[in-house]
């Protein structure tokens, strides 16, 4: 006791220690003139970001928030005008790899603190303002609060990730939850709308909710009412597990019951999951129960519709196998992965089920365990949490996410296997599990993922489900292998790549509308015009997509500025429930509902989506295409689009990523009044 | 500041920042003698600001000296080894003493220099002028047979400097003849000198009438890496000696006034050898150091002893008492990457929460590869560290060595 007692005290004279120097450097930034105060706010950045990383030393920097200011630590930026700051910045800012942009938005959020509190008047913003300001960050900001650094943040801002993380719990303890939780639950139910396959972000944030639901100390006032299906869906979706007694207890209470009773479990749960996509750790208890107690309670527990239980009754013995080695408290996911899965049917495509069989016995290598460990943990077995993720990403092929990884190729094919030919998927995840070897070819010459020496990501992932971590690291290098072998050639890789890495059914025809020397755009009508001949049931013959289809897509920011290219795979075009013609796609980023500028906002739900997939008007999907696939033996007519639609496309290219791209002779064409 | 008519009017010599600042707090009048692109900036901020271009002195070298006459300044600072010669050759005319010129460009040429402190009866290593690399093989060959080194013993190394240059510019060690040949022809001539096992250390020393006004010692824990100030009392013991020497160079360069730089060494029986002396601030952040350590403005105080209407009560008024007066000891290192390739700056955690520690001027790496250094070269920037003992300072400055800032 004595010993903590004394750790304390080093601690608060380390705070005064840093404080008082924090105070002499802002005396003296204050002194300076205005033109010297540049070389003075050094040790102001650097004193201040050592305080708040110490406990309460957010709390002493707020109080401090005013001398700072006047000292001038804001002079010649925007955060000098705190009343033209943007909430929706801010995750930039604190995410920055540059301690003094982190330094200064956090200050910046303190200051705006002692407005809030009315203990700063502030000239230029009232309290009223600031409050609704840092509201709204740390609405945006949610992980910030609930969330352990991710390893990309850990990478880029080291010990940063700390002090943002401190920095928000003092806003909120200052706020109040209660001003944050609505807007969490929303962003929640948004998220889960698209089923992905990794919820541990998800269920952070739901336990934090619940966390503050049941302290006495935080008054949440009417806000969290949302809030209680997605607890009850982890802690206690059923009448036998309502106050989350605990697994053993609830084990001993399933002992006793008769059918009925077992039944009004069964149905409790499976509405639970099929209504969040959550699985609670209660319902393999009950799962693994049921196998002694006959198929119609299996069925009911898995909530099937008369395809999954047709199924399920097929492969008896496979399902049996499968809960028993991959369902257990802590692989509670695998339970809805598996339900989709039986309900997908794809147990009676012929090399499925044999191949499942395969999945159960698989010896995975020493280097798969390990990497198994590291991102998971020794809860369970490696193997059993592989499977967990197999049966996952065959339940939901379109809740694949890339992580913070540049590998949107490597989950875009993983994903395109998974829906479209499952079990090639499943022999590339024994190959990579068992073997550590992936073997693919291109142009006729193998390529071994053990040989090709680095992918696209520098660093070997760790933030995926457990299907993607070991899988990708092999693809990713063979995709950038296939890349390298293409050096040198003319034209945009892809168009040898993609059908090569991805399948077959990737057409051998490629279109692209920039040209890769210049960056400039190219022959754009064309281009259009040849994607709705190919993709748009109106100019196509109203045949239906058949086969899953990379394709390239220019992403662009909320301002419409453009980000980058990105790997998508375009899944269906048709009518939604409004009659309005719309392209559904799958992108491999973990959240697909995107702002992507100029009143391009990505759907994910409401236009007639299935769970994981995005939703675009055709005409504004067509805007940020800029690679896709075709039959080259299909080819037919240019369609004959309307001028006028075509111009509403470009005009949207003009107005967003192609705005710097569009070729001078084009520029002429378009100029004037006309 | 309000300014006092009656104390003197100066031209800084050079842009520094901190010296206009200080300048700015002073009661001084004064003006900047700046190149061009300074312009805007003083416009902007209302510094008094004179445009000149210090590349060459040519004829027009007496305009700008007149034009400051002209103005009523009463003398010229230099700030930057460049613009010593030009502050001799200004005050010569401001201050109507043509032997002022002179001791200038003795002050910039290293090897009359040393000539002139050899006179003055004080100690120097063995030097010479080299003007290609058979001058350099040559010398190195001597000195190590003086040494009564046998072939094949390791040689001593010696020292290559440029001329003209401030600090560690150009700076070359060099042991063995092969390696003469990496120096590129474009770099001579130079000064060679003999390597002296000893304990380097710097000196600021501020000069008024001829006398001593204020003594500091700076001590090199490595040199081009990191200094502080005060020294440790092991060097402060040499005080004596040293106020000693430097009194020998105020004669021998004949100074009146001003701030001086030398650099010696002390051998390990307690010799003193004189390495080069400056006419202008320190690099290395000194004066701000002395500023952290002592309270006072090392530019303040540099023209307070140029301006040659101050009285010497207000000099003995200014200055504290050397290293009694100390708040504690102020230090700084200069970063080097140690890695061929760097992502990123990453302050080392240690060096961040060592309770010395108070800031860094380190940026982000521009490029990924570090270019190889082949002269002693500039740092990346510099750590600034503070506290009350000597000994945890010279450990801590030395223990940074081996760290890594940039990963």
């Amino acid at each position: 006791m004595t010993t903590h007692n004394g750790d304390q005290d080093t601690e608060a004279g380390k705070l005064d220690g840093l404080l008082a120097k924090l105070d002499e450097a802002t005396e003296l930034l204050a002194n300076a003139r205005d033109f010297a105060k540049p070389g003075k706010v050094r040790r102001v950045f650097d004193t201040a970001k050592r305080v708040m990383l110490q406990d309460g030393g957010c709390a002493a920097i707020e109080r401090r928030a005013r001398a700072l200011e006047e000292a001038g630590v804001f002079n010649g930026s925007d955060w000098a005008y705190p009343q033209i700051l943007i909430p929706s910045l801010t995750p930039h800012s604190l995410k920055s790899g540059d301690p003094d942009t982190v330094v200064l938005e956090a200050l910046s959020e303190l200051r705006l603190l002692a407005v809030a509190r009315a203990a700063y008047e502030h000239p230029q913003i009232s309290a009223e303002q600031a409050h609704h300001y840092l509201t709204q960050v740390l609405a945006i900001n949610l992980e910030l609060l609930f969330t352990a650094p991710s390893e990309a943040e850990r990478e880029t801002q080291g010990r940063l990730a700390l002090l943002t993380r401190a920095l928000f719990a003092h806003l909120a303890d200052t706020i109040g939850y209660e001003h944050v939780i609505d807007q969490l639950i929303d962003e929640i139910w948004r998220i889960l709308q698209q089923r992905p396959i990794q919820v541990d972000a998800v269920k952070r944030m739901i336990t934090q909710i619940a966390v503050c639901q049941a302290n006495p100390d935080i008054d949440l006032g009417t806000s969290g009412q949302g809030a209680d299906r997605l607890v009850s869906s982890l802690f206690g979706p059923t009448q036998a597990c309502r106050e989350d007694p605990g697994l053993e207890v609830y084990a001993e209470r399933l002992q006793p019951m008769d059918a009925n009773a077992l039944q009004y479990e069964a149905t409790g749960f499976a509405r639970a999951m099929h209504d969040t996509g959550l699985v609670s750790a209660y319902h393999p208890v009950l799962l693994r129960h049921l196998l002694d107690h006959g198929d119609h309670l299996l069925a009911e527990a898995l909530g099937l519709s008369a395809t999954g239980r047709d199924c399920l009754l097929c492969y008896r013995q496979l399902v049996q196998a499968l809960i028993e080695e991959g369902v257990h408290p802590a692989t509670p996911q695998a339970v809805y992965g598996l339900a989709l899965m039986l309900e997908r049917g794809i147990l009676y495509q012929p090399p499925v089920a044999p191949a499942l069989w395969r999945q159960i016995g698989l010896p995975l290598s020493a280097w798969s365990q390990e990497r198994m460990r590291m991102a998971y943990g020794d809860a369970v077995s490696p193997r059993a949490r592989l499977l967990e993720g197999v049966l996952c990403m065959l339940g939901l092929p379109l809740g694949v996410g890339q992580g913070n990884n540049p590998t949107c190729q490597s989950a875009r094919a993983l994903s395109m296997w998974a829906y479209n030919d499952p079990d090639y998927l499943l022999q590339m995840v024994a190959w990579a599990a068992r073997d550590d070897e992936i073997i693919m070819h291109f142009e006729g010459m193998p390529l071994s993922s053990m040989a090709s020496l680095s992918g696209v990501a520098t660093n070997l992932p760790m933030d995926l489900d457990p299907v993607s971590l070991l899988v990708v690291p092999h693809l990713d290098r063979i995709y950038a292998e296939m890349g390298r072998r293409c050096i040198g050639r003319e034209g945009d890789p892809h168009r040898w790549v993609n059908p090569e890495f991805h399948g077959w059914w990737a057409g051998r025809g490629f279109r692209i509308n920039v040209d890769v020397e210049t960056g400039q755009l190219d022959q754009l009508e064309d281009f259009l015009r040849h994607f709705y001949a190919s993709y748009h049931p109106f100019y196509n013959g109203n045949q239906p997509l058949i086969h899953p289809q990379p394709a390239g897509i220019a992403v662009t920011d909320s301002a419409a500025r453009f980000i980058g290219w990105h790997a998508i795979t375009l899944l269906r075009v048709n009518l939604d429930p409004q009659d309005t013609m719309r392209a559904y796609f799958f992108n491999p980023n973990n959240d697909s509902g995107q702002d992507w500028g100029d009143d391009v906002k990505v759907s994910t739900a409401g236009h007639g989506e299935r769970f994981g997939e995005a939703s675009l008007p055709f005409e504004q999907f067509a805007s940020r295409l800029y690679i896709f696939h075709y039959d080259p033996l299909e080819r037919g007519e240019l369609a004959n689009v309307t001028q006028q639609e075509l111009d509403r496309v470009i005009g949207y290219i003009h107005r967003s990523w192609g705005a710097n791209r569009v070729p001078a002779a084009d520029l002429q064409a378009h100029s004037g009044p006309a | 500041m309000n300014k006092d008519p009656n104390k003197g009017y100066v031209a800084l010599l050079g842009w520094s920042l901190n010296a206009v600042e200080a300048a700015e707090d002073f009661d001084r009048r004064y003006v900047v003698v700046a190149p061009d692109w300074a312009e805007d900036y003083c416009k902007q901020h209302d510094i008094p600001y004179l445009s000149w271009n210090f590349e060459r002195l040519n004829d027009r070298s007496l305009e700008i000296a007149e034009t400051l006459r002209d103005m009523g300044v009463d003398v010229a600072i230099p700030l930057f080894e460049e613009t010593v010669e030009w502050a001799g050759a200004i005050n010569s005319v401001l201050l109507d003493n043509p032997r002022l010129y002179g001791q200038a460009l003795l002050l910039r040429d290293k090897a009359l220099m040393k000539r002139r402190a050899q006179l003055g009866g004080i100690r120097v290593g063995i030097f010479e002028e080299a003007h290609d690399k058979e001058d350099v093989i040559r010398f190195l060959k001597r000195v190590n047979q003086t040494l009564l080194k046998l072939d094949g013993d390791p040689n001593d190394p010696i020292h290559l400097k440029a001329f003209d240059k401030a600090g560690c510019l150009g700076h070359r060690v060099i042991r063995t003849p092969d390696e003469v040949d990496t120096i590129p022809e474009e770099e001579f001539p130079v000064l060679m000198e003999s390597h002296l096992d000893g304990w380097e250390f710097a000196v600021e020393a501020w000069i008024h009438d001829g006398k001593i006004a204020f003594l500091n010692i700076s001590e090199y824990v490595t040199l081009g890496y990191s200094v502080f100030v005060p020294a440790t009392p092991e060097l402060e013991k040499y005080r004596p000696q040293i106020t000693a020497q430097i009194e020998k160079l105020i004669k021998a360069f004949d100074i009146d006034f001003g701030l001086i730089h030398p650099e010696y060494f002390v051998t390990s029986d307690g010799e003193m050898y004189f390495g080069e002396v400056a006419y202008r601030p320190p690099g290395f952040k000194v004066f701000e150091l002395l500023e952290r350590a002592y309270g006072f403005n090392a530019y303040q105080a540099t023209i307070m002893v140029f301006d040659p209407k101050t009285t010497e009560d207000e000099v003995k008024a200014f200055f504290p008492k050397e290293v009694v007066d100390a708040k504690g000891h102020a230090g700084c290192f200069g970063v080097y990457p140690r890695r061929r390739v760097v992502s990123r700056l990453e302050i080392p955690e240690e060096t961040e929460d060592h309770p010395y520690f108070e800031s860094h001027e380190l940026t982000a790496p521009l490029e990924e590869t570090v270019t190889k250094r082949t002269a002693f070269g500039t740092h990346w920037g510099l750590v600034y560290f503070f506290g009350d003992d000597p000994h945890t300072m010279r450990d801590l400055l030395k223990h940074q060595e081996e760290l890594d800032f940039y990963v």
